[in-house]
């Protein structure tokens, strides 16, 4: 087992022997150490070989830089990444505007189913006084009909037939809107 | 750092290429160098250098400035090299220096052939040391032994570089020099 203690420098001093040699260390500290380093052979002995370590290694450790040419590649990938997201931002702007044509033509589907009932509603209901007000001029018609709520069952099953006459007029002319849309 | 000023100007107006334009001759190199302290090879190292900055670039829009400029650099040059690094060796480590592969590898080196160069042994020796004791030094000499430079470089405090640094060159010593260990 090796007794590091003595062939180490003082323990006090070792981070400053090496912040000495690396220039870190603040003048009135460097005064400190230097003054200690005098008068220890010990430190010094530790300080001379911390040196030649670092001395060596400054000198062995390789120095690369970078090629003359590597701005140059960087630009022309750098273009080649933006070709490639113009790209992608032209397929996503068709993608918006078809996703905006898709939803105008739901609103439009919708309106004019809406606009489709409305107007079987009128037609309806158009019929309904036409029937009834032919049915005042011929009162013998009108007498033959049972009397009470029985003549408004009548009345009620005559619009209903019309409306659902129209509505499904309209459906099979794909007016109305269809939930789940499909793109 | 005043070059980051003028980008961090341009950043906020949304100029993003112009500050580009002005990050890459202020960073490439220290990118370069960080990204060979870890990497050890300049081919490597140029690729991960490339490979940051094309980060850097589709990223810069999104740099919210809640850190540095250059520590957001650092970082991605950082994650680029380490990525590579284990897509390159995923197994092997020598980040524990206790372990039998360390001691053995550095034994086998400081034992080495009489005819071996000092200073190629110096630097097989340093291949023994855990890999955050080797890019600290690599890291430190090729930055002209700026404690400061490295700290911000591998995104650590400047006692803890020191720390690194000491160990590394003190372990070094030892390594390079057991005969006379032996002797005292």
């Amino acid at each position: 087992m090796i007794d590091t203690t003595l062939i180490g420098p003082c323990a006090d001093y070792e981070h400053d022997l090496v912040e000495l040699h690396d220039g870190a260390l603040g003048p009135e500290r460097a005064r400190v150490i230097r003054l200690h380093l005098a008068s220890c052979a010990r430190c010094r002995t530790w300080a001379v070989d911390f040196a030649a370590v670092d001395a060596q290694l400054a000198a062995s450790l390789p120095r690369p830089a970078l090629s003359p040419g590597f701005e140059t590649r960087l630009e022309a990938k750098l273009d080649a990444l933006t070709r490639q997201n113009g790209r992608g931002a032209r397929r996503e702007a068709a993608e918006l505007e078809h996703e905006s044509l898709l939803e105008s033509l739901q609103r439009g589907v919708r309106l004019r189913a809406t606009l489709g009932a409305i107007g079987w509603a009128g037609l309806t209901l158009s019929a309904l006084t036409a029937v009834r007000s032919l049915l005042a001029q011929n009162a013998g018609l009108l007498s033959s009909l049972p009397e009470g709520p029985e003549r408004w069952v009548a009345f009620g099953a005559v619009g209903v037939a019309v409306a659902v006459a129209g509505l499904a007029w309209s459906a099979v002319r794909n007016g109305l809107p269809v939930p789940g849309f499909a793109r | 750092m005043a070059m980051d000023t003028g980008i961090e100007q341009h950043l906020a107006a949304g100029r993003h290429a112009r500050a580009f334009d002005l990050v890459v001759p202020a960073y490439k190199d220290r990118v370069f160098r960080l990204c060979f302290s870890i990497l050890k090879e300049r081919a490597a190292a140029e690729d991960a250098t490339q490979e940051t900055l094309v980060r850097v670039w589709k990223a810069l829009p999104g740099f919210d400035g809640r850190a540095a400029l250059g520590t957001w650099i650092y970082a991605i040059a950082r994650n680029t090299s380490l990525m590579e690094l284990r897509r390159r060796r995923p197994s092997v480590s020598f980040d524990d220096p206790d372990s039998a592969e360390a001691q053995h590898a550095a034994a086998s080196i400081a034992t080495g052939p009489a005819d071996d160069p000092e200073r190629d042994n110096l630097l097989r020796l340093l291949e023994t040391l855990p890999r955050n004791q080797q890019e600290a030094v690599r890291l430190f000499y090729l930055e002209d032994r700026s404690y400061d430079a490295v700290a911000d470089q591998l995104g650590m405090p400047l006692g803890t570089v020191k720390n690194l640094l000491h160990r590394a060159r003190k372990r070094l010593m030892e390594l390079a020099r057991p005969d006379e260990v032996k002797a005292a």
